[in-house]
């Protein structure tokens, strides 16, 4: 048996270093990859997606939370909804798992310096766009005004809502955050709008046709707040969508990911708006 | 004049000669009635006149379910592929062809290694084909994407060696070999349709899609049998010694669940389907976008259950046999 772990196809050891729970199905995994795998990690872009892998169960596809740590270690925030994400939530701290990536196309950074930027996340699409946003943050000079618009279902399953409060009042950092629903108890502890990201989208001036705009969310999100941020005057071609789909391989084989003749995996998950348009299936 | 030509009475010897060079493989009968590419137990089992095989070659280079990756101790690793030398022998050139696209889509850049594993196990020779009514390639043709080609003529074979493989074969066969006397032609092609040529155009908003859609019932045989589909599924599983494997498994486009993502289903309809894999079928995708992969080898209409017939929409299309791919 030849061991060959740099072939894309080949997960690397990682080792489950910690689990922060953050909502009831939600937690935060801080995983370190052996070292053969940080030279590719570090030039993960945000955006990019890794594969994770849990021994016996399976592989799944996962845009880290954070930008590359010094230290080699990555977070990824994962939902648990199914076989993978089951098993993965179950696995005691000191486990061993598996990584590979970072694969696909991130953020076009270099593009977007100079410009505000507005990132959308509905729900669990706060896990990319955090990544995206704490690059903007770190690089703030280099950005124009940053913004962050975040819609959750309830209060109780808004993630990371302290430290974005917290990066909100360092400055640097427009936050809106509002639920679908507001729960009939008193939640306290923090304010937030109640309805859903169009409305907060709705009421809110900026500079529209100089600006980008980052979207991340459930797939109904995608067609309404496309639309949206076009008719407010954002050129379709800055209007950035990370899309999910089920990436398989990573690598642009196994053709699981594909929306018209593109790939999810290789010619994405971010996409811009203008390149959708013309495939009826993308969004 | 250089010794090409194999005479038909010896043909078995040849055959026999090939065996030296792997496990030999040709088109048989199966017990179910179709032809089918099998280990050739004796020479008299050799379909030399089939039409088609229901399966595709592929499969000697992606079996349906293959482990590529092994757990064991904290670390995944590559699996070895089981199999060895392998000779397949009768492959036409549509299928020769089909095996070239699957190359540029496994042994481009970080060349899957199961893949080339057995595809640098597997000798192909190939042979001239008398197309029948499925058949929609552009023509009966030699295809030089194999070790050795054989035309087919009334008395014997014509042999072309096309790769060093493909030399070593005619060399070792040198005694059973005459000089050629006249060159065989390929047989004239009659039944044979054309590629479209522009297919792009056939993929707007055509009413055949929707009658195509309604007779449809998503059973997959299309791509079971497409010798360049190779969609796959990874699946992974737990073993005994507490280690684990993944598994690499034919997929299919047709399926409901092929386009689901946690909430939805991007291709929900039969009518979404269907076109979408004819698309990628003549249009091709990242990386090999423009590029069609269909070769016209006839199997998704002769196993279609419902007689979905693609060349209904490209009928419009001028015939041209003589066409050069």
């Amino acid at each position: 048996m030849t061991l060959l772990a740099n072939h894309p196809d080949t997960p690397f050891a990682a080792k489950l270093l910690q689990r922060r729970q953050l909502s009831e199905d939600t937690a935060l995994f801080t995983v370190a990859p052996e070292a053969a795998a940080l030279p590719s990690l570090s030039r993960f872009i945000p955006g990019q997606f890794v594969q994770l892998s849990v021994p016996g169960a399976g592989e799944i596809p996962i845009s880290p939370a954070d930008l590359a740590h010094e230290d080699g270690t990555v977070d990824l925030c994962v939902r648990r909804v199914g076989h993978v994400t089951d098993a993965l939530h179950q696995a005691p701290e000191g486990s061993t798992l598996g990584l590979r990536g970072p694969f696909g196309a991130g953020f076009p950074l270099a593009e977007m310096t100079g410009h505000p930027v507005l990132l959308l996340a509905g729900g669990l699409g706060i896990a990319p766009l955090r990544s995206l946003l704490l690059h903007l943050l770190q690089n703030g000079e280099r950005f124009g005004e940053i913004t962050l618009m975040y819609g959750a279902k309830k209060p109780t399953l808004m993630l990371f809502r302290e430290e974005l409060a917290e990066l909100a009042a360092r400055g640097g950092l427009r936050l809106y955050l509002t639920v679908d629903f507001a729960p009939e108890e008193p939640w306290g502890g923090f304010s937030c709008a109640v309805g859903l990201l169009p409305d907060l989208l709705k009421g809110f001036s900026f500079d529209a046709a100089n600006s980008y705009a980052a979207i991340c969310g459930p797939p109904a999100l995608y067609r309404c707040l496309g639309a949206d941020l076009e008719r407010a005057g954002v050129a379709p071609q800055r209007i950035l969508l990370s899309l999910e789909r089920r990436m398989r391989c990573g690598i642009g084989r196994c053709c699981h990911c594909a929306l018209g003749q593109k790939l999810c995996c290789v010619d994405g998950p971010v996409f811009r708006l203008s390149e959708l348009k013309e495939i009826p299936e993308a969004l | 004049m250089a010794k090409t030509t194999l005479k038909n009475i010896h043909l078995s010897h040849f055959l026999e000669l090939l065996r030296l060079f792997g496990e030999l493989h040709g088109p048989v009968l199966s017990d179910q009635g179709v032809f089918s590419f099998a280990p050739l137990a004796s020479a008299s089992d050799l379909q030399l006149n089939y039409s088609r095989t229901q399966i595709p070659p592929k499969k000697y280079l992606l079996p349906f379910r293959e482990e590529i990756l092994h757990y064991q101790k904290g670390a995944y690793r590559q699996a070895v592929p089981y199999g060895s030398e392998t000779v397949l022998f009768g492959v036409h050139p549509c299928d020769l062809d089909a095996m070239a696209y699957l190359d540029r889509v496994f042994l481009a850049e970080a060349a899957d290694s199961c893949y080339a594993t057995r595809r640098a196990n597997l000798t192909l020779v190939g042979l001239s084909c008398r197309p029948d009514d499925f058949c929609f390639c552009s023509g009966p043709r030699e295809s030089a994407a194999c070790d050795l080609f054989l035309q087919a003529g009334e008395d014997g074979f014509s042999l072309t060696a096309r790769s060093a493989k493909g030399e070593a074969i005619t060399a070792a066969a040198a005694d059973l070999l005459v000089e050629t006397e006249k060159e065989i032609e390929p047989p004239a092609c009659g039944s044979c349709n054309v590629l479209p040529q522009d297919p792009q155009l056939r993929f707007s908003a055509h009413p055949l899609w929707v009658k195509f859609a309604e007779a449809c019932v998503s059973c997959g045989a299309c791509s079971v049998c497409c010798p360049t589909c190779y969609c796959f599924d990874l699946r992974e599983y737990p073993s005994l010694s507490g280690g684990a494997e993944r598994v690499r498994e034919w997929d299919n486009c047709l399926f409901v669940t092929h386009g689901e993502v946690a909430g939805g289903n991007f291709r929900a309809t039969r009518l979404e389907r269907l076109r979408y894999r004819f698309l990628h079928k003549y249009c091709g995708f990242t990386p090999l976008t423009g590029i069609t992969s269909c070769v016209g080898c006839g199997r998704c209409k002769e196993f279609c259950p419902v007689g979905i017939d693609l060349r209904e929409l490209f009928q419009d299309l001028p015939l041209d046999c003589g066409r050069t791919p």
